[in-house]
């Protein structure tokens, strides 16, 4: 409160750097929980309890609190502020969002569009790193062809009961909840029948099965249910509306999620520029320009977010940026460090095996590049 | 088109009504309407420095032509030297392999005087009889020309004590300003191609319906939305760029804008390579602008360099985070 005219000290509420201040003064004084996420680790589970305890911290402490709404158990702000605190984190070495991504991904359409009750509940746990959240929308018939997944949810008078099959389900292995997309109208239906249930990976009839990937991590898995209970009141959005919250959801994964994707790829490269060759420089420069247009065009991506205007076909415009500069970042990372694909014991090159190898097939997840150039042809360019 | 740079409804109207003035053919008349000369004064605000900045990608798009980078050139010397505001015209320095070092003029003077820079020994300022003007006929209707005349001697208008901050400024205001009439003229080529894939039949059907085509177009739009949306940032952050942001306008234009012509140049086929085709205009434009003030090979190794040493590797997200 300011009194008899005095200036009110830059409050973290309404001004991002005097938030962003703040922050990094908080880190500087829990050094002890910031290092352990930022150290170099390999093993998934160790990384996953480190990001835990990290975010448990800043929960606890109000940090990841703004940017959420008070009546879900935020502080106010904007997304403005959650891209403030990924990007002081990033800038402290924080590798990634891990899995917390779907805090960015999932989360805005569980606030904008879930059950108010139950995400008021659900998202401080979230934040916190107690409750981890999935996002079952593949099939194994339906990637691309989003409309065509067959999983089906039939109501009956306990609930919905939801039958089939979902993969590279990401993080479902850590997860306690589930959004998944499931067929509430007929096969026919195809877009117009789906519904967007919440559902407890704890519950009877759910399998969660790792998938051992090719750069040697599992945050994916396969996620079966076989006649599983899914209370009425679990419903994210209206029933045989859940196009419109994948649409969200993909909004979001494509617009935003870029912007918190590729702020660990800055301090990428500077780590390995100490042992980088002059001889590769034209290649770090144009892996900085890259950068720079994800960082310039997500910017834009969440003030059109925050001024509560959807994106739509524009946000398929960092996607594609973002996985250029994924690929040409570790391009160079790869011709810096002639250790990340031979050296099995040391843990920094076998992090960045494990990035490298990630940034060959990130023009697959979230629909894959080819998806996005047809929305762009189509639905911004206008070819009929 | 719709942009993806996040453009504000201020900069979309500016764009708008440049584009209707310049469809005219008549640069130098759009400058007087558009009120330049009051917006390049003041560059220091946001808002105007949006809009100055919005009409070189107005005239790139409309292959417009008049001096309104040479006068953005001589801004920073006009302000330490106290010209008369719209007075004077400042040269392009560029470094030839063959010949040594050049003097370039973009846009008819007029009867404005002349400033040429001389790193080391000052600005000098030089009436429009000292000097000859010969134009270099290039594709990208691009009123340009070599000025040549014997400025050795003359005293400096603009001391290099004067001069050194000012030919800073100069450069950095130069090269986001062609950044943006390179996107502006890229623009022009993406849409020159969409425009025919919609027309041109092969097989039964118009070529846009072919999905390799499609990508190739939503490629250059990407490519476009990349050029604006650094572009915009560097004239947003201005002063406060924590890493050169000119430097990566203009890599980045330059890069983008030649790939954006080529895949443009794909899709219209052989008309497209003819000289009744304005295709070669944009691209040739594309070609003149990032051959100066820095090309996209030369900015982009110096980039890449800089990073490397640590000379320039601040934080840019935190930044552009903080400078809405």
């Amino acid at each position: 409160m300011s009194y008899l005219g005095l200036v009110e000290s830059p409050d973290p509420l309404h001004d991002i750097g005097a938030y962003s201040n703040a922050l990094e003064g908080w880190l500087g004084s829990n050094a002890d929980v910031l290092t352990l996420a930022a150290a170099a680790i390999p093993e998934y589970a160790t990384r996953v309890d480190a990001m835990r305890q990290l975010m448990a911290a800043l929960h606890a402490d109000g940090w990841s609190r703004y940017g959420w709404p008070e009546a879900v158990g935020g502080l106010g702000g904007t997304i403005l502020h959650r891209a403030a605190m990924w990007e002081v984190l990033s800038r402290r070495n924080v590798p990634g969002m891990a899995l917390f991504e779907h805090l960015e991904i999932l989360a805005p359409a569980l606030v904008a569009l879930g059950p108010t009750d139950f995400v008021a509940d659900a998202l401080p746990r979230f934040l916190a790193g107690e409750e981890l959240w999935s996002q079952g929308f593949s099939e194994p018939d339906a990637g691309s062809d989003l409309a065509s997944l067959r999983t089906t949810a039939r109501l009956t008078d306990d609930g919905y009961v939801l039958n089939g099959r979902k993969i590279w389900t990401s993080w479902a292995r850590y997860a306690t909840w589930c959004l998944v997309l499931a067929r509430s109208g007929t096969t026919e239906s195809r877009h117009r029948g789906l519904t967007a249930f919440i559902v407890d990976l704890r519950a009877p009839g759910v399998e969660v099965r790792a998938i051992e990937q090719a750069n040697g991590t599992d945050e994916l898995a396969e996620v079966t249910f076989d006649d599983v209970l899914v209370p009425v009141d679990r419903v994210v959005g209206d029933v045989d509306g859940g196009w419109k919250v994948a649409m969200h959801i993909l909004s979001h994964e494509r617009g935003t999620f870029a912007w918190f994707r590729h702020l660990p790829l800055y301090q990428l490269l500077v780590d390995c520029s100490p042992d980088a060759r002059s001889a590769d420089d034209v290649a770090l420069g144009n892996a900085l320009l890259d950068l720079a247009a994800v960082t310039a065009a997500s910017r834009a991506g969440l003030e059109v977010h925050a001024s509560g205007i959807p994106m739509g076909p524009l946000a398929a415009v960092p996607k594609v940026l973002l996985c250029a500069a994924e690929q040409s970042v570790n391009d160079w990372v790869l011709a810096t460090d002639p250790d990340l694909i031979l050296d099995p014991f040391d843990e920094i090159a076998a992090v960045r095996r494990q990035e490298y190898l990630f940034s060959r097939i990130v023009t697959v997840y979230g629909g894959s590049q080819q998806m996005q150039l047809d929305t762009i042809a189509k639905q911004i360019l206008s070819m009929s | 088109m719709t942009t993806a740079g996040g453009i504000s409804e201020i900069e979309e109207e500016f764009l708008h009504a440049a584009v209707g003035m310049l469809g005219k053919g008549d640069g130098t008349a759009a400058l007087e309407s558009l009120g330049w000369w009051d917006l390049v004064v003041d560059l220091d605000d946001r808002d105007l420095r949006l809009a100055a900045f919005t009409y070189f990608r107005a005239q790139g798009r409309c292959l417009a032509t008049s001096p309104a980078l040479c006068t953005l050139l001589a801004q920073p010397f006009t302000d330490r030297a106290a010209f008369a505001p719209g007075s004077v015209v400042a040269t392009i320095p560029r470094l030839s392999r063959r010949r040594g070092p050049l003097q370039l003029l973009v846009g008819d003077p007029g009867d404005r005087r002349l400033l040429v820079d001389r790193p080391g020994s000052g600005a000098v300022l030089l009436d429009r009889d000292e000097i000859t003007l010969t134009p270099i006929d290039i594709p990208g209707r691009l009123d340009l020309y070599e000025v040549t005349g014997n400025w050795s001697r003359t005293a400096p208008a603009v001391p290099e004590h004067d001069a050194i901050p000012a030919r800073d400024r100069s450069t950095r205001l130069g090269r986001v300003a062609v950044a943006l009439e390179m996107l502006g003229a890229a623009e022009g080529a993406l849409a020159l191609a969409t425009t025919y894939s919609a027309d041109r039949v092969q097989f039964g059907q118009p070529i846009g319906g072919f999905q390799a085509v499609r990508h190739l177009l939503a490629w250059a739009y990407v490519e476009s939305a990349a050029i604006s949306s650094v572009a915009r940032q560097a004239v947003m952050l201005d002063r406060d760029a924590p890493v050169p942001l000119d430097e990566y306008a203009k890599a980045i234009a330059g890069r983008n804008g030649r790939r954006i012509c080529e895949r443009a140049l794909q899709v219209l086929g052989g008309i497209g390579f003819t000289a009744e085709h304005d295709h070669h205009h944009h691209h040739g434009r594309v070609l003149a602008f990032d051959s100066v003030l820095g090309t996209s090979a030369e900015l982009t190794a110096n980039l890449g360099a800089s990073f490397r040493t640590g000379a320039a590797s601040s934080p840019l997200a935190a930044a552009v985070l903080a400078g809405s």
